[in-house]
């Protein structure tokens, strides 16, 4: 049956996002943009509540083999709820969150066992706030991934890696970070590997992090490979799940399938940062504004399509997580959430201001959402990759691959 | 549980009008828009398939189905030719009033007409848009009656109707529905040289000379009035917004089709992307507005307070710009009448301005928003 009312389970999910959002996040959100991080101290606290991103719960989590359980799958959906809290609450100190991050999905859906116990095992709060990265773009590869020029030699016992990472989320502060390489340009896509590089690892260096227009708290690195010897135990899936030939996933299958994963996470952030300039807007007018005339009407209508925007932006995440959780391939659906939902937040953004006038540039926090919100139409995938992923499923049927 | 799986029930439903769309409607919309009229074959086969009273109460002989499996039913019939069903007889928008009140003894004479599954057809007047003071029906208290008189603004199905609902604010300033009946009321059909579209669908003013309507013609009167004028309204905005979707997708997969087909320069247009990013943004702009029409029809279905004209007027600009960028695609075969895409154009230019005017539905919703108490739930 079609609905849209939350479960009283995804309810609870939300308010206690929310109330972490509002009570623990956002009074350190306008100081941690300003610095461009986020204390230690609050990490340290925020672990030891074992409050972590963790976006793991998207992906391969197959239902507990316990074939009478009724209950159906939802990960997904509560994962989207949970994230758009998040992002109102602040989206830089969201990926701040410790956890595997978008590290995570990758162990999880393509890591032998071996592979997961190890890597996903040392996120605990009885530990040190620790963190796990995703390593993909380069500084000549972003969109187009099978550009990448990492390139990885086998050696006796494992692998020779070279290369540059730039744009890597908790790059610098991360205990293992997956990095994607070529063991051979020339194979294109099938000669793609992702390996889990592990901190200090000798000729792994963290040798900058990004200055950014938003998002400021949240680290960004750049990385640095150099004649790092990463051993065959950290090939994720190991030697045999590249050996099969034919259409056995290759690094680049693992690195696409992590994107449909986490667009949907992406998209309910951005969301949740739309609603906040949308909310903290609509009451500034309320308060400020005049209650009849001109600019009451101008006010109406910007915030009428605010509001239906997030709502449109919503209903769409939703549906990429729905089909996720009931099995559905859900890559189209992701990627239309994603390109919606990262440009609605940024028009939001930037309406809201509009009506803030001059004294949006004062700090209020809309000036900071508009900055934080722009690279959500730009990471996991720019709006126009979205565009392309888009028109690709539609074209599918016709056999005409664009 | 947030889903959007529809039921068995609704799939079969669904399935049934997706191919009476394709293999009944489709093939005769030109015709029918030469004709100005939709094709009575075609009028008999959908009064025998039920798809003519899904609004209409159990006990009228209808199938009185949530909103929310209608607008699914309704999605895939106009998928079919939009104009067509605008066109079908039958009581209309007015089937939403008489979902609302079905025991009023006014409806008695049109009940009993429709007992035979043919319903006469019914126009509905509302003074929502009657913004211009050369187009309002004015009703002036007479007795326990009114008089009526006036010219309309152009209505769906006016050239053909038997009855009329009339729902105007009187001269004292209370709001007032009458249910009219050919038989004891006159007036005149004037019909204009109307070419831009939903040509089918009856669009003519009406316009009243003195007219004596008697007080059994009162539907309701006074904040009854006002309260189901509101509640009727609803519902039709929500059953339009999903027979714009319907239109929607006909025109993105018609497109879609077809530049997977044409080619130019060496090969197929689908490969440009200046084509393609506007197919896919098409697509998210469609299944937004699908998303938007459920949630307002599943809202309305639990009596929630719902932002129905928002979600209208999101409905009417998507349906533009799906619609003009169908016909874009196609280049100059957009343009003409071997296609089908330039009489969608139409169709929904003319749909959007019959029912509410973006703007104004957008800006009465905001202001909604700024009077109510702040919302901080999803």
């Amino acid at each position: 049956m079609i609905s849209f009312e939350l479960s009283p389970h995804q309810q609870q999910v939300k308010d206690v996002v929310h109330w972490f959002a509002e009570n623990e996040m956002r009074p350190i959100s306008m100081e941690a943009d300003k610095s461009g991080k986020v204390p230690d101290e609050w990490l340290d606290k925020i672990n030891k509540l074992g409050i972590q991103l963790t976006t793991s719960s998207f992906g391969e989590d197959k239902p507990k083999s316990d074939k009478k359980t009724k209950s159906e799958r939802q990960g997904n959906r509560l994962a989207v709820i949970a994230s758009e809290e998040l992002g109102w609450g602040d989206p830089a100190i969201a990926l701040t969150l410790p956890g595997p991050g978008l590290g995570g999905p990758p162990v999880q859906s393509s890591g032998t066992p071996e592979q997961k116990r190890r890597f996903l095992s040392i996120f605990s709060k009885d530990e040190p706030p620790r963190w796990g990265a995703y390593a993909l773009t380069e500084p000549e590869a972003g969109s187009d991934v099978s550009g990448i020029r990492t390139t990885a030699k086998k050696t006796e016992g494992g692998y020779i890696l070279n290369g540059q990472k730039i744009f890597i989320t908790n790059g610098g502060r991360a205990s293992w970070v997956v990095v994607f390489a070529t063991v051979d340009r020339t194979l294109g896509r099938a000669g793609h590997r992702a390996f889990v590089v592990e901190k200090d690892t000798p000729g792994f260096t963290c040798t900058r992090l990004a200055q950014k227009m938003g998002i400021r708290a949240s680290e960004t690195a750049e990385l640095l490979l150099e004649d790092c010897f990463v051993p065959e135990e950290n090939l994720l899936g190991g030697e045999s799940y590249y050996e099969t030939r034919g259409d056995r996933p290759s690094g680049f299958r693992v690195a696409m399938k992590t994107f449909d994963n986490t667009r949907p996470i992406v998209a309910a952030m951005a969301i949740g940062i739309a609603r906040a300039a949308y909310e903290y807007t609509l009451d500034w007018v309320r308060r400020e504004y005049p209650r009849h005339g001109h600019f009451h009407h101008l006010a109406a209508d910007v915030l009428a399509h605010a509001e239906q925007d997030i709502e449109a932006a919503r209903l769409l995440t939703w549906e990429a997580a729905w089909r996720a959780d009931i099995g559905k391939p859900n890559a189209k659906e992701a990627a239309i959430c994603k390109a919606y939902s990262g440009k609605i937040a940024l028009d939001v953004c930037s309406e809201c201001l509009e009506l803030l006038g001059p004294v949006g540039l004062e700090e209020h926090i809309v000036e900071k959402l508009y900055r934080d919100a722009k690279i959500f139409d730009i990471f996991e995938g720019t709006n126009q990759v979205q565009h392309l992923i888009t028109a690709r499923h539609l074209y599918e049927p016709f056999g005409v691959r664009v | 549980m947030i889903s959007f799986q529809p039921t068995a029930d609704e799939w079969s439903f669904v399935d049934l009008a997706k191919d009476f769309a394709d293999e009944r409607i489709r093939p005769l919309a030109r015709e029918c828009e030469q004709n100005r009229r939709v094709n009575p074959d075609l009028v008999k086969k959908v009064d025998e398939l039920g798809f003519a009273t899904l609004e209409l109460p159990e006990s009228w002989g209808g199938l009185e189905l949530p909103l929310i499996s209608q607008i699914q039913i309704l999605e895939s019939l106009s998928y079919g030719d939009l104009g067509i069903l605008q066109g079908l007889p039958g009581p209309g928008d007015a089937a939403s009033l008489i979902r609302l009140i079905p025991d009023s003894p006014v409806l008695n004479s049109y009940k009993d007409a429709g007992r035979d599954g043919s319903w006469p057809v019914v126009a509905f007047y509302h003074a929502a848009n009657a913004i211009l003071p050369t187009s309002e029906i004015k009703a002036v208290p007479k007795g326990a009656g009114y008089v009526l008189s006036g010219t309309s603004q152009p209505l769906r199905l006016a050239a053909f109707a038997d009855h009329l609902v009339i729902a105007v604010t009187d001269s004292d300033g209370n709001p007032l529905i009458l249910w009219l009946d050919k038989a004891d009321n006159s007036w005149d059909v004037v019909e204009g040289g109307y070419r831009l579209g939903l040509l089918a669908a009856g669009c003519a003013r009406v316009r009243f000379d003195d007219e004596t309507v008697n007080e059994d013609r009162v539907l309701a009167k006074g904040s009854e009035a006002q309260d189901l004028l509101s509640k009727a309204l609803s519902r039709v905005y929500v059953l339009e917004a999903a027979k714009e979707v319907g239109l929607m997708e006909a025109a993105l997969s018609y497109a879609t089709e077809y530049t997977a087909q044409r080619k130019a320069f060496g090969q197929v247009i689908a490969k440009f992307q200046g084509v393609s990013f506007n197919l896919a943004d098409m697509a998210i702009e469609t299944q937004a507005v699908r998303h938007l029409v459920r949630r307002s029809a599943e809202n309305t279905d639990r009596e929630e307070s719902e932002s129905v004209l928002s979600t209208l007027a999101r409905a009417h600009r998507s349906l533009r710009f799906v619609t003009d960028s169908a016909v874009q695609l196609l280049g100059g075969h957009g343009y003409v009448q071997e296609f089908p895409v330039e009489k969608w154009m139409r169709d929904a230019q003319a749909q959007v301005i019959l029912y509410g005017r973006e703007h104004d539905l957008t800006i009465r919703h905001g202001v909604q928003i700024l009077d109510e108490p702040i919302r901080t739930e999803a």
